[in-house]
């Protein structure tokens, strides 16, 4: 069966993270490194916004700056999400473009990496189902939304588990459209929404983690072994870091 | 026919879920700058440089807007979440607050 590296990075600033998840998808393009699945969390809480979307229109940065909240540019398309310390774990897939395992088609590749996901949820005993194109829902509420890339000869696909939400404190952090109807927004998204700990009354961290190890174990055919960054992977991410993540320029390309 | 000038802009909602904004400059019924913002999926990611750039100096009609855009779709780029019917309609609903 084939090996792939297990990261578990624990909890780091919103740059590092993304600037990490970098380096691994380049080291695994390269095969320099082994194909990687990675669950990681962000301290400071952040929101991470979509490669695409334009930072004032969507993040209330006033707001997040009041609450020590970062903000930082995905390298992947998508929406805005809140990275709560408190209610959310991230997960990211690092793999070979040519791998047999992933589609050419992106549809189908969200299809199959998400099914890692969704076999870890059945596992935690949550009714899970893929739903195009990006999300994961429990009784048709979503409880996990992906983003994907492919670039450097790698497919990088990474997104949120959610194991307890607040709302209130994710719009807070938002713009909405009309703040007139910002009251019954929050309504809606509580209905559309939900959480591990909301479908099971409680949520263990790590029992999550175990989880959805084993779920990318069987939807891939893989085996899943501990490791950790490699010296180079550490390097190209504090590159990155610094000359990327963590710039204005970046950030407020949009 | 009206002349339009100044900063327009437009939200977008694609069937299916995925919101496409934008917002234009135009003198003179031309578009002289566009940016165009979103929670799609475009890949290679940075085309979407490419597109802002074939949108500029484009004459705001939709027969031009729907060429340009068309030739954007047929180069070497994959959207996912919204087609080239989306971006048309986006960029031809823009308008000023």
């Amino acid at each position: 069966m084939e090996e792939w590296r297990l990261l578990l990075t624990d909890a780091k600033d919103a740059f590092t993270n993304m600037a990490i998840d970098e380096a691994v998808l380049r080291q695994v393009a390269e095969k320099k490194s082994k194909n990687t699945v990675r669950f990681f969390q962000w301290v400071p809480s952040t929101v991470s916004i979509g490669y695409f979307q334009g930072i004032n229109q969507e993040v209330d940065l006033g707001v997040c700056e009041n609450k020590g909240v970062d903000v930082v540019r995905r390298i992947t398309g998508g929406g805005a999400v809140f990275h709560d310390y408190n209610g959310e774990i991230t997960y990211s897939v690092a793999v070979t473009e040519n791998h047999p395992k992933v589609p050419k088609n992106i549809i189908d590749s969200y299809h199959v990496l998400c099914g890692g996901l969704v076999n870890g949820f059945k596992i935690l005993g949550l009714n899970a189902e893929f739903k195009p194109i990006n999300d994961i829902v429990v009784n048709n509420k979503k409880i996990s939304g992906s983003a994907h890339t492919r670039r450097f000869g790698g497919v990088l696909q990474h997104g949120t588990i959610l194991y307890d939400v607040n709302i209130s404190l994710m719009f807070s952090l938002l713009k909405v459209s009309d703040e007139k109807i910002r009251d019954k927004m929050i309504k809606s998204v509580e209905e559309r929404v939900t959480s591990i700990k909301k479908e099971k009354g409680n949520a263990d961290k790590k029992k999550v983690i175990d989880a959805m190890t084993k779920g990318f174990e069987k939807a891939l055919d893989i085996k899943l072994v501990k490791g950790e960054l490699s010296q180079e992977e550490i390097e190209i991410a504090e590159e990155l870091k610094v000359n990327k993540y963590g710039t204005k320029e970046w950030n407020f390309k949009r | 026919m009206e002349q339009r000038n100044g900063i327009l802009s437009a939200d977008y909602k694609v069937k299916g879920g995925k919101l496409l904004r934008c917002s234009l400059r135009m003198d003179n019924n031309v578009i002289s700058s566009i940016k165009i913002t979103g929670d799609f999926f475009m890949y290679p990611e940075e085309k979407i440089e490419s597109l802002e750039e074939m949108l500029t100096g484009v004459e705001m009609n939709e027969a031009s807007v729907i060429e340009k855009i068309n030739d954007f779709f047929n180069s070497n780029v994959q959207v996912v979440g919204a087609d080239a019917e989306d971006f048309v309609k986006l960029v031809m609903s823009a308008s000023a607050d």
